[in-house]
């Protein structure tokens, strides 16, 4: 991940003051309330969410060995398995494939690792045409935008923006009644599917028992990419991982439910191998990538019960500071309150993140496996002020033990006392400072010391 | 990275994580079921719920109801499951005598053959299927992929009729999957449609047919 040039409070300016927010702000509270509607359509929620929990815990616990299981269970059903590093590795071996079979436009239905890998990019490279079918995900590559969501990649839109795009990048006559878009949509890709030589999906969830990948999507392209072109793809971060098909079950039980309120998504696709010599269709090879990229240092750290998360987005509906300033305002890939813990935690940068929060709990309340967001916010904050804090400590002890050092500090914060001038407030201040007033003026320390008043006026008199 | 050195830094990983500890007691035992009385009766309910169409018919009635249906969306071609996979017989036939043309699903492993075969599917607006189960809770059907039985015809058609048997209704997913846990091994695509294609990516409204079919019958023959 090569974006986060500037921090949270940077970014989340010019989205609030830009007014896309407002458009984040509205989807996301339609999602929320549809999740809440299905809820209570679902009596056994609670018990059913329990056990998500218990078993993400359990696999995630014993991880090394049920990748072990899965690796070895995708061989036997005919797969390759292929285990990257790092996002290089996993882009390495996907062009290197990519090249081999003389790939010339690849189709990919939504993942968000491989926006984290960015593998359009190393495609692209080597002239693959890379074209994302989900019609949020083909708005945002249309538009040269990145998503702003985990499933509703194009919350921060509105539908004359799309309009706009679609008369200009597709050649159609301009409509912004989503209906007409989504039929536009459906015409230009269904040629694209039918004659793609690579299809690239994510994984939502992967069996370790059979060496299934469980891929889920309610617009139907996630079956058509892994259908329809000769080599499919599948692109998942190690964490991803089920024991057997009864853990499947429970997690596609709350998942659904938690991101948009549907009791299953539309198309529940369940992968097995390539398709066998007697099978009429399907792809004749299936490649499964399972990236680390970082997550294991983040499952040896404070925030590793993240690594349990199922992407349902839940927890960036409910979020208020989410619903404020929308998912760009996060810098990474991955928004929101799961955003704020996996980015810093995965990239190892003591960034702001963790401070986008109002710690108001909601996104444990919400969240399908109970995650404790909040704790390991409060973890990370930690970790974030803890350095810079040590290292100004270090230095005020260095000048408070040495009577001359004590003194020369005394003057020189004399004379910033009458630099400051009569207002008696420093709103820019060099170095370390600079963090203070940027936000806020800092009081101006006074012209003359506590210690040279008291010589002055009073010294002479006690004899001291 | 080789696999031994990968998943020994996730061992490492594991050894020293502060993750909280599990809850086994929850490890174990089924989901519980919310309803499972009148499962028919809640399986059509919720096949609506999820902008699907629901016909209860008879084994003799149900080819007469399918033909209705092509002809109701002017569906001149349909792309089905063999007529051996299908659970009720005399339907593909009664489609394929009626004017109907039959769109080959099996398609060659070569990459021309492949590509030249897919062209085909650009027009073809009817698909035929069986399945496997429905699920009443979420008004979904179980498909399974096999010899005879193209993934395609659930994919690419903008309507799909499903035949399904009254007798294969489960009350939930994971009813399904605990009465047939090696459903994933025993075929290579297991496919759980629920309700026709849909999004709400543009500002959250709900469109149907984006890329899978539009339409979708639940024939339920008893």
């Amino acid at each position: 991940m090569s974006r986060a040039p500037v921090n949270f409070l940077g970014r989340a300016g010019p989205a609030i003051r830009d007014g896309k927010a407002n458009a984040t702000n509205v989807g996301a509270r339609l999602l929320a309330d549809l999740r809440t509607a299905a809820i209570d359509r679902y009596p056994a929620m609670d018990e059913t969410r329990d056990k998500a929990r218990a078993i993400r815990l359990h696999t995630l616990a014993n991880l090394d060995t049920y990748l072990d299981h899965f690796a070895t269970a995708v061989q036997e059903v005919g797969g390759e398995v292929f285990f990257a590093a790092d996002a290089a590795e996993a882009c390495e071996y996907v062009t290197a494939l990519a090249t081999r079979h003389e790939v010339k436009r690849a189709i990919k239905s939504k993942s968000m690792v491989t926006e984290e890998i960015e593998l359009n990019r190393a495609l692209e490279a080597i002239d693959v045409e890379v074209v994302e079918t989900d019609l949020g995900e083909f708005i945002i590559q249309l538009a040269e935008d990145t998503p702003s969501h985990l499933i509703a990649p194009v919350l921060h839109k509105t539908r004359f923006e799309i309009g706009e795009l679609f008369a200009a990048k597709l050649d159609v006559e301009y409509t912004d009644e989503p209906t007409r878009l989504n039929d536009v949509a459906r015409e230009h890709l269904r040629g694209i599917f039918l004659a793609a030589d690579m299809g690239i999906s994510g994984v939502n969830l992967a069996v370790a028992e059979s060496g299934s990948i469980c891929i889920v999507t309610n617009e139907g392209n996630g079956r058509l990419t892994t259908t329809a072109p000769k080599v499919h793809v599948a692109v998942m971060g190690m964490e991803r991982i089920v024991p057997d098909l009864a853990g499947l079950g429970v997690m596609l039980e709350v998942l659904a439910r938690s991101a948009t309120g549907q009791p299953l998504t539309v198309y529940t696709n369940i992968v097995t191998g390539p398709r066998r010599t007697e099978e009429p269709d399907g792809p004749d090879e299936l490649h499964v990538v399972i990236l680390d990229n970082g997550r294991s240092s983040v499952l040896a750290g404070e925030a590793a019960e993240i690594l349990s998360c199922i992407r349902c987005g839940a927890c960036l509906n409910i979020c208020p500071v989410y619903r404020a300033v929308g998912g760009h305002a996060y810098g990474g890939v991955y928004g929101g309150p799961v955003g704020s813990v996996l980015t810093p935690a995965m990239l190892d940068t003591n960034e702001d993140l963790p401070f986008a929060s109002t710690l108001c709990g909601a996104c444990r309340e919400v969240c399908p496996i109970r995650i404790d967001i909040p704790r390991m916010l409060l973890a990370l904050r930690a970790e974030a002020s803890e350095k810079p804090l040590a290292r100004s400590l270090k230095a005020y002890a260095g000048v408070a033990t040495h009577p001359s050092r004590w003194r020369a500090m005394l003057r020189a914060s004399g004379v910033a006392g009458r630099v400051a001038g009569k207002s008696g407030w420093i709103s820019s201040a060099p170095g370390p400072g600079k963090g203070w007033t940027d936000h806020r003026d800092l009081p101006a320390p006074a012209p003359k010391s506590f210690h040279r008043w008291w010589k002055e006026n009073r010294g002479a008199k006690d004899g001291t | 990275m080789e696999r031994e050195a990968f998943l020994h830094k996730v061992a490492v990983a594991v050894k020293g994580s502060p993750l909280p500890p599990c809850d086994e007691q929850h490890l174990s035992g089924l989901v519980p079921e919310t309803q499972s009385d009148e499962l028919v009766e809640l399986f059509v309910e919720r096949v609506e719920a999820v902008n699907g169409t629901a016909h209860l018919t008879s084994p003799e009635l149900a080819p007469g109801l399918v033909l209705g249906l092509a002809r109701t969306y002017e569906a001149s071609s349909v792309l089905s499951w063999d007529e051996g996979e299908l659970p009720s017989t005399g339907v593909l036939r009664h489609l394929l005598t009626n004017g109907l043309t039959w769109v080959d699903g099996h398609v060659p492993a070569d990459q021309v053959g492949r590509l030249e075969h897919q062209e085909a599917y650009h027009s073809v607006q009817l698909g035929l299927t069986g399945a496997d189960a429905g699920l009443a809770e979420s008004g979904s059907v179980v498909l399974s992929s096999g010899p005879g039985r193209p993934r395609m015809a659930s994919a690419i058609p903008i309507v799909h009729v499903v035949l399904l048997r009254v007798g294969s209704i489960y009350a939930s997913l994971s009813q399904y999957f605990a009465a047939h846990p090696r459903a994933a091994f025993d075929r290579t695509n297991l496919i759980v449609v629920t309700g026709p294609s849909r999004t709400g990516d543009i500002e959250s409204k709900l469109t149907l047919g984006v890329h899978g079919p539009k339409h979708v019958h639940v024939v339920i023959v008893d």
